[in-house]
């Protein structure tokens, strides 16, 4: 009886419930869609932060001691213990790695500042450099080398073109591969694998300094590097704070800015819901009169209509739902051209808050039972 | 007798008005302060931007190869060229000159001095002076600007993740403040306050060269290669090195629109028409062109690490407010037709009797359309007030600073509130003039 009842009412009450449909559909598309996106932000902008460079160092506790033989004896560390750390706490938000050994070696008689790496770790680490040639992609390849875009005026050298350095008795005769364009220090600087820059500085198996370049919030980066000092207790591990702080407060401000208009919008929506519900409860007066008239008891009417409008939310608001995925994934391929991925913790919130919604929009209807059923009748 | 009409709809039955003129109210509300932040968070996105610091470099243009590892500069002073800081007030003189924020010169010298605590391959010698690198800069430092003004810049904007206990350096006086580092392997009692005796690097390692006392007024902590040096006055630098006034490198902080196609663009191969266009366009690369013109001979590099993030991320963040605000005007409008909508379904008696006693569909219309243009302007003008209130709350929450009051978006928030109000009864109207007046009266 109560099933069939209400199925009735849905058939037959299509047009007025129609408008109450849209709503309910719309409001849950808007408001999962923007729910998805602000959980999906935070990833993507930490993602976009990452084109800042390396944002955690690895040095030894003592850096540099000057002498006079050299401008600059910096104190080394060994290869091996610090790559395995590395490699012990590495998770999947160390986006890159790379160890660094400095050398001040000559080219001719100019003293040029000769960084050895991981040549292939270099692209993840500095996303925004523009090279003009190609990058390195081994690790291994000792022959070929990146130079600055300073070097590169200042010795006329082009992509392919030869390069010898010398430090001391020592010398190498390299390849250039690319010319890069860092706007930094790194314009005026030679990159060689490491291997090379350790045979040039005669420290094989050491090196100056590593870094890395490691996504997420400022916390969980500090405690990333709490963990990586823990494993190389004679080292320093820091967070470059030039990076990490404004990135965090950066962040900080773009997520309240959005999440107040979500919120904004999502109490919108949740208002323009319940006055649509409420305006259908409101329709529903009559049979509430006349229920009342002829002795039966409001509950049922009441019961009624929340079964109806409890199944118009939940419909409306998982129909809503995918919708606002869809829109979601779509919003995020044209602002971050990645998509963001779905949370299903999504559907049961959305859903959950559609019915809610809908079900308060049938409290006029309570407040009926206590008036009379003559002046409900009569339509006042 | 349609005026009448109107006014007696709105004194005899406000209640059934008040659904619509409330979601008329909260949804312009919401309207008008998604668009005021909106409109206003790329410049205030852009200055928050400075505190990852400079985003452009000025260095001498014939200059040689820097032999710099970690930011310390270790060439010899008479090597390389210099740049002159009394010419840098000119900076403020450019097209842009509001949106340089601040700029900041160094020069680094390398230098001794005594020590009670050398580091292990100096011990043993008596009274060994240790070779330091003093890296000279302004930290709050006033340039005099050739229209007579003054212009305080420094580290303090330019580094502002500089931290410091104690105090900063006197811009020209003979005062240091330490990297932490540096304090922390050199001194075994407090650093602040102690004195420290600098000689310039042409002077004997050994003996009585004549010092210049430093007294450290703080310890700096910047997380960076500073942390094991120790900051000088740009004066003390330059006095040290014998070219007093002279400078290295500078960094200026530069409010910049983000990087687009047209920016990209090589300035020689456009028409005149664009190339004005992009001259009074804040991009990075027009506003290292008027530097080079005020500054002649040096070469200004953009820092792309920073430069380049704080495009992309701008850019992209404008874009997502761009579209919260489209689904928060999407909201409301679907909040006001839907509310009208409904009011103009419950007075289908209303409609039922205006037709038995003659009325015309278009009539009917017009009443009812009338009824709710005037109530989208109030509404809409009331909920642009709350939503003006609520955008300055918001900026006030996030950026620290209330988004300042457009009152041109006051039309635009207007004529959203008409359309969407008379859209929404636009449907349900239309139906109703396919209805015979006998079965709605019957309430069927």
């Amino acid at each position: 009886m109560f099933a069939r009842l209400l199925w009735k009412l849905l058939r037959g009450s299509r047009g007025r419930l129609a408008v109450a449909a849209v709503a309910l559909v719309s409001g849950a598309a808007v408001i999962s869609a923007l729910l998805n996106l602000d959980l999906g932000v935070e990833h993507q902008l930490t993602q976009e932060f990452r084109t800042l460079g390396a944002n955690v160092v690895v040095s030894p506790r003592q850096r540099a001691t000057v002498t006079d033989a050299a401008p600059a004896v910096p104190v080394l560390m060994g290869k091996e213990a610090v790559i395995e750390a590395i490699e012990r706490t590495r998770t999947s938000s160390v986006i890159a790695a790379a160890p660094y050994l400095y050398v001040i070696a000559r080219r001719a008689n100019t003293p040029l500042v000769v960084a050895g790496t991981w040549l292939d770790e270099t692209p993840k680490l500095e996303p925004t450099w523009k090279l003009e040639g190609e990058w390195v992609t081994s690790r291994e390849d000792s022959q070929r080398c990146l130079i600055g875009r300073n070097v590169a005026r200042q010795f006329r050298l082009a992509p392919g073109a030869p390069l010898e350095l010398k430090y001391f008795d020592r010398s190498a005769r390299l390849t250039v591969a690319g010319v890069m364009d860092a706007g930094g220090a790194e314009d005026s600087q030679v990159f060689v694998s490491l291997p090379m820059a350790q045979y040039l500085a005669g420290k094989e198996g050491m090196i100056g300094l590593a870094q890395l370049s490691v996504t997420g919030s400022a916390q969980s980066i500090a405690e990333y590097a709490a963990r990586l000092a823990k494993l190389l207790p004679g080292d320093d591990v820091l967070p470059i704070r030039q990076v990490t702080e404004a990135e965090a407060a950066m962040l900080h401000r773009i997520q309240l800015l959005i999440v107040s208009m979500v919120a904004l919008i999502l109490l919108l929506t949740a208002l323009c819901v319940l006055a649509t519900m409420a305006a259908l409860a409101m329709e529903r007066r009559a049979d509430v009169g006349l229920m009342k008239a002829l002795g039966g008891s409001i509950a049922r009417i009441v019961g009624l209509f929340l079964a109806e409008v409890g199944v118009l939310g939940a419909a409306g608001g998982l129909i809503g739902c995918v919708a606002g995925v869809a829109l979601s994934y779509w919003m995020g391929e044209r602002v971050f051209g990645a998509s963001i991925s779905a949370r299903w913790e999504i559907f049961p919130l959305t859903t959950g808050l559609m019915v809610i919604v809908a079900l308060g929009g049938a409290l006029p209807l309570r407040l009926l039972g206590k008036t009379k059923p003559a002046v409900i009748l009569r339509g006042e | 007798m349609f005026v009448r009409l109107l006014g007696e709809s709105f004194v005899r039955n406000p209640r059934r008005k008040m659904l619509t003129a409330a979601a008329l109210v909260v949804g312009m509300a919401v309207a008008t302060s998604t668009l005021t932040v909106a409109l206003d968070v790329g410049d205030r996105l852009a200055r928050e931007f400075r505190s990852f610091g400079a985003n452009l470099l000025v260095t001498p243009e014939s200059d040689t190869l820097p032999v710099e590892i970690g930011g310390v500069d270790y060439r010899p002073v008479d090597e390389g060229s210099y740049l002159q800081e009394a010419d840098l007030g000119k900076l403020k003189t450019i097209f842009w000159r509001h949106n340089i924020v601040g700029f900041t010169p160094f020069l680094d010298v390398p230098a001794r001095i005594d020590t009670s605590n050398p580091p292990p391959n100096l011990a043993g010698t008596d009274r060994m002076r240790m070779p330091v690198t003093l890296i000279g800069t302004w930290y709050a430092h006033e340039v005099p600007v050739p229209d007579g003004t003054k212009f305080k810049t420094g580290a303090s904007v330019t580094h502002p993740w500089w931290k410091i206990e104690g105090r900063w350096f006197g811009d020209t006086a003979n005062e240091c403040v330490v990297g932490e580092a540096f304090a922390r392997a050199h001194f075994d009692q407090p650093a602040i306050g102690q004195t420290l005796n600098v000689y310039p690097l042409g002077a004997p390692v050994l003996g009585d060269g004549k010092p210049l006392p430093l007294v450290i007024t703080g310890i700096v902590s910047t997380g960076g290669a500073e942390d094991q040096a120790i900051l000088v006055p740009l004066s003390v630098s330059g006095n040290l090195s014998n070219r007093p006034g002279a400078f290295r490198q500078l960094f200026v902080s530069a409010l910049t629109k983000p990087a687009d196609t047209f920016s990209e663009r090589d300035p020689l191969k456009m028409t005149p028409t664009e190339y004005d266009r992009w001259y009074c366009s804040p991009y990075i690369s027009s506003i290292s062109l008027q530097i080079r013109q005020v500054l002649p001979g040096v070469e200004v590099r953009t820092i792309r690490r920073v430069a380049d993030t704080e495009g992309r991320v701008l850019s992209r963040v404008g874009m997502l407010l761009w579209m919260v605000t489209l689904a928060a005007l999407g909201a409301a409008a679907l909040a006001v037709a839907a509310t009208s909508a409904t009011t103009v379904l419950e007075r289908r008696d209303e409609i039922g009797i205006m037709k038995a006693i003659g009325a015309t569909n278009s009539l009917v219309a017009g009443i009812f359309l009338a009824e709710q243009f005037m109530l989208a302007i109030a509404g809409g003008a009331l909920g642009f007030v709350l939503g003006a209130g609520l955008a300055r709350i918001l900026g006030a929450g996030v950026f620290g600073t209330p988004a300042s009051l457009r009152i041109v978006l006051l039309p635009v928030v207007l004529g959203l509130a008409a359309i969407v109000a008379i859209a929404g009864s636009l449907i349900p109207l239309r139906r109703a003039s396919h209805f015979n007046p006998a079965p709605i009266l019957r309430g069927e």
